[in-house]
């Protein structure tokens, strides 16, 4: 009775029945045909089951069972048909199931015996995570892939809410193949055995509080947990320093659930778990902000030697030390990358650039980074349009004649490839102030000069002198010192 | 002492211990303020039980009143020797953990450390009058530390402060012993007694 045929590859089925007499009875003769043309195919056996092909439609199928000594004492036949006939994929076989405890993540492998399938058919898989002592279900995710006649490895990775030491977390796995064209009943297949990730809670003599010393954005929900040796219990967990109800996790550990945190001093937010015997353990939490995009960022040089790419940092990441905020400045066309030293204390940030031989333009990429997240801004810049000098050294002035001198000044800075447009502000006690501009071919690291006239004699002048890039104006150099100068009587 | 003092000896020994005394009151005074810089920047509970810091030599003296006055000043300078290293392992470590962000509890430390450097430095004149001069320092580092959590390495900070503050105490006693003029000391103050 009860026969029922099944099969996993929708090639072979596997048949079972029931025998309805009791007592003990000897083999069985399992006879089938699936054409009338053609002569029964027939099995002996013992069990109660056989595997035999799938038919194209239907089968025939008489099974006698024997007494011991041989003798026929039953016999049934039965027909079999297409959609009788159920699908049942075999039982997926986890490959590994590996754990990032730096980011609390399970990575799981698992080969989906596609070979034994057609090419294209649907398949999902049931993955589900169980966590605690009393392997408590967690979640349950369906994973969608496409068999591909092929046995392929699927991969798929879970982040827990909690860190992977504070207690036990098991997976198992089963599937259901999307047979189309097969008419009988499709089921998924059994669950595959849990494959465990041990928690700290299960290891003798370790004891600790989790996560270590990590870094979580501010408004995260953090779960942290308390691991404990046996035989001792948790007095209460503080966060910062208010007390929070408890999560039984297991014998040996118990978490508390932070949640919407908010942003921690420098020194970090602290979570103490106080334990019998006034024992003490805890962990300290830094909850800041990713970094925000760089605003206004700026390269201009003054030299031609070095470029200085300026930028507004946005938001305080509140992460300092070394899980600061990092910059990097990375320029396309050369593929050269520097690290800036940046101080976090100051508002504006500033990062230098070798100026690289036979290069005008500069495409600039400012990378960001902080564990907790990455920003990057760019900048295209052309050199000679963004020169902004240092102040005009040693200004000197001379001069023998009652209405006119020669002024002197040193540029730090190798200009010989662009001109250089400079002003000189002259100014004398009763009169108002005036600006001559005078422009001239940049030099390396050279003195200037200039000539004034019409001045008049005998008077007390003072002069000073600024200087910028004569064909693409950028900006100024701040104003060299004051230099006075009396003109000749005439 | 280990051989009676020669008039201008025993005068230059009193100089240093009184000077020394107001230097441990100074340092006390500054550990303790620290202390509170401390826990409040680290975000401690300040009753917080802190167990025995290893490599941190504690205050605490059986038979204080049987010591000589070299064996005071040889365990007051193994002291201020690891408390030395000790601050300068946490400064290392403040900077490391906060950069240029910690400005307040990082000077205090460092001024500590300071006075720490100097007392040690005053031990070791001491222990110069002292026929044997002080010990040398090689391999008398502290141990190498082990890898500790950050809530560890507050806690032990914690410890290292609360044992030098006591320390502080102790050495001012001891130096207050040694003042006394030699040879041996006349009935020494019971410990209980405060700076």
């Amino acid at each position: 009775q009860n026969l029922k045929c099944l099969t996993h590859n929708l090639r072979k089925m596997i048949c079972t029945w029931d025998v309805s007499s009791k007592g003990r009875h000897g083999q069985t003769d399992f006879c089938y045909t699936t054409n009338d043309l053609l002569p029964a195919v027939c099995l002996k056996t013992k069990e109660k089951r056989v595997e035999i092909p799938v038919p194209e439609s239907s089968a025939t199928v008489t099974i006698t069972t024997n007494s011991i000594s041989g003798t026929a004492f039953a016999t049934k036949e039965f027909e079999i048909h297409k959609t009788d006939i159920s699908f049942v994929p075999l039982t997926p076989r986890i490959l590994s199931l590996t754990p990032d405890f730096s980011t609390s993540t399970l990575n799981l492998k698992w080969i989906d015996n596609g070979s034994v399938f057609p090419y294209g058919l649907d398949a999902f898989w049931q993955i589900q995570i169980l966590r605690k002592e009393v392997m408590e279900k967690v979640t349950q995710v369906t994973y969608y892939s496409k068999l591909t006649h092929e046995d392929i490895i699927l991969s798929w990775n879970w982040r827990s809410d909690m860190p992977l030491e504070c207690t036990s977390h098991y997976v198992k796995i089963r599937c259901y193949i999307n047979v189309t064209q097969f008419v009988g009943p499709k089921d998924w297949s059994d669950w595959s055995p849990v494959e465990e990730v041990p928690g700290k809670d299960t290891e003798p003599n370790v004891s600790g509080v989790f996560p270590q010393d990590t870094v979580v954005a501010v408004g995260s929900d953090v779960t942290i947990c308390c691991v404990h040796q046996e035989g001792r219990q948790i007095k209460q967990m503080k966060y910062e320093r208010e007390i929070y109800p408890m999560i039984h996790l297991s014998s040996r550990s118990s978490a508390i659930r932070v949640l919407n945190a908010s942003a921690s001093h420098a020194s970090g937010t602290n979570v103490v778990c106080e334990l019998s015997e006034g024992d003490m353990d805890g962990t300290v939490l830094f909850v800041g902000y990713a970094p925000d995009i760089p605003q206004n960022l700026s390269c201009e040089t003054s030299n031609f030697l070095i470029i200085k790419c300026t930028w507004k940092p946005g938001r305080p990441s509140g992460l300092y030390g070394e899980r600061k905020t990092k910059y990097s400045l990375f320029e396309r066309i050369s593929v050269k990358n520097v690290s800036c030293e940046v101080n976090e204390m100051n508002r504006e940030r500033a990062c230098d650039f070798p100026v690289l031989a036979d290069q005008k333009t500069y495409d600039f990429l400012l990378g960001v980074s902080n564990p907790i997240g990455r920003t990057e801004s760019s900048l295209l810049v052309d050199l000679n349009q963004r020169v902004h000098p240092k102040a005009p050294e040693k200004l000197t002035v001379s001069g023998n004649s009652s209405t006119s001198i020669h002024l002197h000044w040193f540029i730090n800075g190798s200009f010989a490839e662009i001109r250089l447009l400079c002003q000189i502000e002259i100014s004398s006690g009763h009169s108002e102030r005036k600006w001559h501009n005078v422009s001239m071919p940049g030099g390396k690291f050279s003195t200037y000069t200039a000539q004034l006239n019409t001045l008049h004699p005998y008077t007390k002048y003072q002069f000073r002198v600024r200087c910028a890039a004569a064909d693409h104006f950028w900006r100024w150099s701040d104003w060299s010192r004051i230099e006075e100068h009396t003109t000749l009587e005439a | 002492m280990a051989a009676a003092d020669s008039p201008s000896a025993a005068l230059r020994r009193r100089d240093l211990c009184s000077r020394g005394i107001r230097l441990a009151g100074k340092m006390r005074s500054d550990v303790v303020d620290l202390l509170d810089t401390y826990v409040e920047w680290q975000g401690l509970d300040a009753s917080a039980s802190v167990a025995a810091v290893e490599g941190v030599p504690a205050a605490a003296a059986e038979r204080w009143d049987e010591q000589t006055g070299t064996q005071r000043l040889l365990e007051n300078l193994a002291a201020y020797r690891a408390f030395r290293a000790l601050l300068a392992q946490m400064l290392e470590e403040q900077r490391e953990q906060l950069g240029e962000a910690d400005t307040v509890l990082g000077r205090a430390l460092a001024a500590v450390l300071l006075q720490v450097s100097a007392f040690a430095y005053h031990l070791e004149e001491l222990l110069r009058l002292e026929s044997r001069g002080p010990p040398s320092e090689e391999g008398a580092g502290p141990p190498p530390l082990p890898h500790l959590s950050l809530f560890e390495r507050k806690l032990r900070g914690l410890g290292v402060l609360r044992e030098l503050a006591q320390w502080a105490v102790r050495s001012a006693r001891d130096l207050r012993q040694l003042a006394k003029p030699s040879p041996g000391s006349s009935s020494a103050p019971s410990p209980a007694e405060s700076p």
